[in-house]
């Protein structure tokens, strides 16, 4: 019942707001990585309590079996909402690798001035902490200089696969968004692909 | 002419897919012939993406309006010889057990397989009941797939059995299963299979008393054939470590995925033996027993409750072995789900090992909560709004299951309690009778028809004191804008039938009814001020598409947004009552997000003068 395989193992972490697109994200990832020749399993949890609640998803390369992760596991973790990946930071591996957007979608209990968002070096300080390799990233803003606010979605897939922290790189998620990616879609997300891999670089 | 490899992948194809849609998969390449569901999640995906791809002939799909009804339907259809599923979330199986455990005893010859989705961790329900006690409680064979491979696969192993002993099937998943993406290897899809004719046999398919009694008796002669079965089953499988041990480890579900993770991340999988159990009901004694008398400890895993370590107590009893049974305890309990680490931390207690799982991080602490909401643009927050504008804390709000649930949050605070789907209206009457309090009643329109209609007629047969609020935004939408019959016929299309909310309403006998637009406030707090006085039951629909089903559906979106015209109290009166999530601070100042701002309108209405509508740009 073991997994044979000689593939590195590897748990990678989403987490974001709903309705922000993590979950197509997770998958367009997903199927990357299955494109690549790497054995895969996402998991996600759907339902009412994602309307405008934190969504968390995984996706872990190299033969488990199990879809889903526990606190201190996730190789790499990308966090679509800077307070949800301060959130989100138990579940990184000590010196495991952080890619975050840094555009903040405030929780209505801020908006309504009952609790405060915190401060963004603070939660840089806390993530690189914990985090060998920390990148945050404006997501949303060159989502939006890209076309649309969702391909900042793909702005964060491209920097964590130009990075190299991944089994494969830019060239295999550019081919998924070909593949997958309905033709309208394409466009706005190859120029958002660009700009991730400038961003990190920048 | 779809191009969805579900419908068109041929053998030995490999795609990503998630656990529903592997079901869905695995039900054509058995050939289905009928699907029948009520949405809910982590269920919905599998009726979705029947509907979503077509069909192109090989089925039918109904979205029946409560899951009684689609088992009823499911079973008629299996009578009738078509090979038939039957989909639902676990409570679900509660609504449709009536039907069920009489099914089981006349037996459904065109072949029926029962989905139930079980949710451990309350993801997304009201409570984690384990759904393989249906298995034994109503006798029906079992499957729990544990990977979308074997969702696939053991679909249509499913229908296969079902046909072979004319019983329904249980295939049982859970959150992590049903929501789980993974490589799926296809096999052919077959011609369209035969039905089977149905032969009258009222001695068999009549369960009155006398006939029920003999099919008792076939039952078991039935079940005592799936229990070889299960012996036999690809899909119970021994795993012996390259040197001989006494330790055995049996396990089910999808804690053979924990279990597998943990042996090998720790390298403990030559110190035990594993028993992998696929098809779980009827439990392959046989197998078990020999697998038991190899051991002399043995551990047994399985998430929810523990009904395989009873079983498996039972039959050590039973056979006088001299096997331990341990299983549950502190580390892995009835409770939530399990997972690698807690697998992991009791194996190393059974195992007496020491193990690399560590400590975590302690969570950050005082972040803001993002507890889920009502969409910006929700029509139920105007309503719950004026609700609360109009009764405050002086009526009690009985609610009902749908996002509209999510009303109980402050500042609408419009939910006091909650039974179960569609009883907000019979709850209600309850509470209202007792207390002699006003008593508001919200449902949904799908809810209204899954199990709200009983409810209003027995509120105006028994003439209960109560105002029904029908929250009608076209869709069934918290499950993600399935069909229900309020849909407008444009949107249903020629395979459905429209109803009329209303016209069910007074037929049923109420006179007291009106129909709002829910954005309009105004005449929202006439109509609530005109009927809050009113004794008897009074029924309020107010209707008004959900956002996103009216921006991804209806292609419907305003090219107007909100901004604020004057700062000052008014504004924050808006923002702290209405708690719209497109309002935010911005310093002392409160502003609108306009990628968030739907155009409502509804806070120029709640505080006029301090917002103002402008067109929306770009």
């Amino acid at each position: 019942m073991t997994m044979q395989n000689n593939q590195k193992r590897m748990r990678v972490y989403f987490t974001g707001v709903g309705g922000q697109g993590t979950l197509t994200a997770t998958t367009l990832l997903a199927r990357t990585a299955l494109e690549a020749g790497l054995e895969v399993v996402a998991g996600e949890v759907h339902g009412m309590a994602q309307r405008g609640g934190v969504v968390e998803s995984v996706m872990l390369l190299g033969g488990w079996r199990s879809p889903k992760l526990d606190l201190g596991e996730a190789d790499v973790m990308l966090g679509f909402e800077p307070l949800e990946t301060l959130r989100g930071l138990p579940y990184l591996k000590k010196g495991g690798a952080v890619f975050s957007s840094s555009d903040p979608m405030p929780p209505v209990s801020v908006s309504l001035g009952k609790a405060e968002y915190p401060a963004m070096n603070r939660i840089k300080a806390s993530v690189c902490e914990v985090a060998g390799v920390c990148h945050f990233i404006p997501c949303r803003e060159l989502g939006i200089q890209a076309g649309s606010v969702q391909s900042g979605n793909t702005v964060l897939l491209s920097a964590v696969c130009a990075s190299g922290v991944l089994p494969f790189g830019v060239d295999a998620l550019e081919e998924a968004i070909k593949k997958f990616l309905p033709a309208k879609l394409q466009e706005v997300n190859l120029k958002a692909l660009e700009l991730g891999k400038t961003a990190l670089k920048g | 002419m779809s191009n969805n490899p579900l419908l068109h992948g041929a053998h030995g194809e490999r795609h990503l897919l998630l656990g529903n849609e592997a079901i869905v998969r695995g039900a054509l390449e058995a050939g289905v012939h009928i699907v029948t569901c009520y949405p809910g999640t982590p269920s919905s995906e599998v009726p979705d993406t029947f509907h979503r791809i077509g069909g192109e002939g090989r089925y039918r799909l109904e979205y029946s309006v409560n899951e009684k009804v689609a088992m009823e339907v499911a079973a008629g259809a299996a009578l009738g010889g078509a090979m038939s599923l039957v989909t639902m979330k676990h409570v679900g199986l509660n609504v449709a057990a009536d039907p069920l455990f009489t099914a089981v005893y006349t037996g459904l010859p065109g072949g029926l397989v029962v989905l139930s989705a079980d949710d451990p961790g309350c993801h997304s329900s009201q409570n984690e009941q384990d759904n393989r006690y249906y298995a034994r409680f109503a006798m029906l064979p079992c499957f729990e797939p544990a990977s979308a491979q074997e969702a696939k696969d053991m679909t249509r192993e499913a229908f296969s059995l079902a046909r072979q002993l004319e019983q329904p099937v249980l295939l049982r998943t859970t959150t992590r299963i049903s929501h789980m993406r993974g490589p799926v290897d296809f096999d052919d899809l077959p011609a369209p299979q035969p039905k089977v004719e149905f032969r009258r046999e009222p001695s068999r398919f009549v369960p009155v008393p006398a006939v029920a009694r003999r099919r008792h008796v076939v039952l078991d002669e039935i079940v005592a054939r799936a229990r070889q079965i299960a012996e036999n089953s690809p899909f119970n499988t021994v795993t012996e470590p390259a040197a001989p041990t006494d330790l055995g480890i049996i396990v089910s579900g999808v804690s053979r995925n924990y279990l597998a993770d943990a042996l090998s991340a720790n390298d403990w999988a030559d110190s035990v033996r594993v028993l992998e159990l696929g098809m779980t009901w009827p439990l392959p004694e046989e197998k078990v027993s020999s697998f038991l008398n190899q051991c002399k400890r043995v551990l047994v895993l399985e998430e929810g409750e523990d009904l395989l370590e009873q079983d498996i107590r039972a039959l050590v009893q039973k056979r006088g072995l001299s096997v331990l049974i341990d299983g549950k305890n502190d580390i892995l309990t009835h409770q939530g789900e399990y997972s690698t680490t807690l697998v992991t931390r009791r194996l190393a207690q059974w195992l007496q090992v020491s193990c690399s799982v560590q400590e975590p991080r302690c969570a950050e602490p005082d972040l803001p909560g993002r507890p889920p909401n009502l969409c910006p643009g929700c029509s139920h927050r105007a309503v719950y709004y004026t609700v609360r504008q109009v009764f405050g804390d002086d009526a009690y709000y009985s609610s009902d299951i749908g996002c509209y649930t999510l009303g109980l949050l402050p500042p609408l605070r419009t939910a006091d309690f909650l039974v179960c789907m569609g009883s907000s209206i019979s709850a209600g009457s309850g509470f209202a009778r007792a207390s002699e309090k006003p008593v508001i009643a919200f449902i949904g329109d799908s809810t209204f028809f899954h199990s709200g209609m009983t409810g209003l007629a027995n509120a105006v047969f028994n003439q209960h004191n109560v105002l029904m609020i029908i929250l009608d935004n076209g869709t069934t939408a918290m499950t993600g804008h399935q069909p229900n019959p309020g849909m407008v016929q444009d949107m249903l299309g020629g395979m459905s039938s429209h109803m009329d909310i209303e016209t069910i309403v007074r037929g049923m006998g109420v006179t007291d009814v009106a129909k709002v637009r829910a954005f309009n406030i105004k005449t929202l707090t006439k109509t609530l001020e005109e009927m809050k006085s009113k004794p008897g039951v009074r029924v309020l629909i107010t209707e008004e598409p959900c956002v996103l089903y009216a921006r991804r559906q209806l292609k419907k979106t305003s090219p107007q947004v909100a901004e604020v015209a004057q700062q000052g109290e008014e504004a924050l009166r808006c923002l702290e009552q209405l708690a719209c999530p497109a309002f935010y601070r911005d310093g002392d100042n409160l502003a609108v997000d306009a990628t968030l701002c739907t155009g409502c309108m509804v806070c120029l209405q709640v505080a006029p003068g301090a917002f103002k509508a402008r067109k929306r740009q770009g």
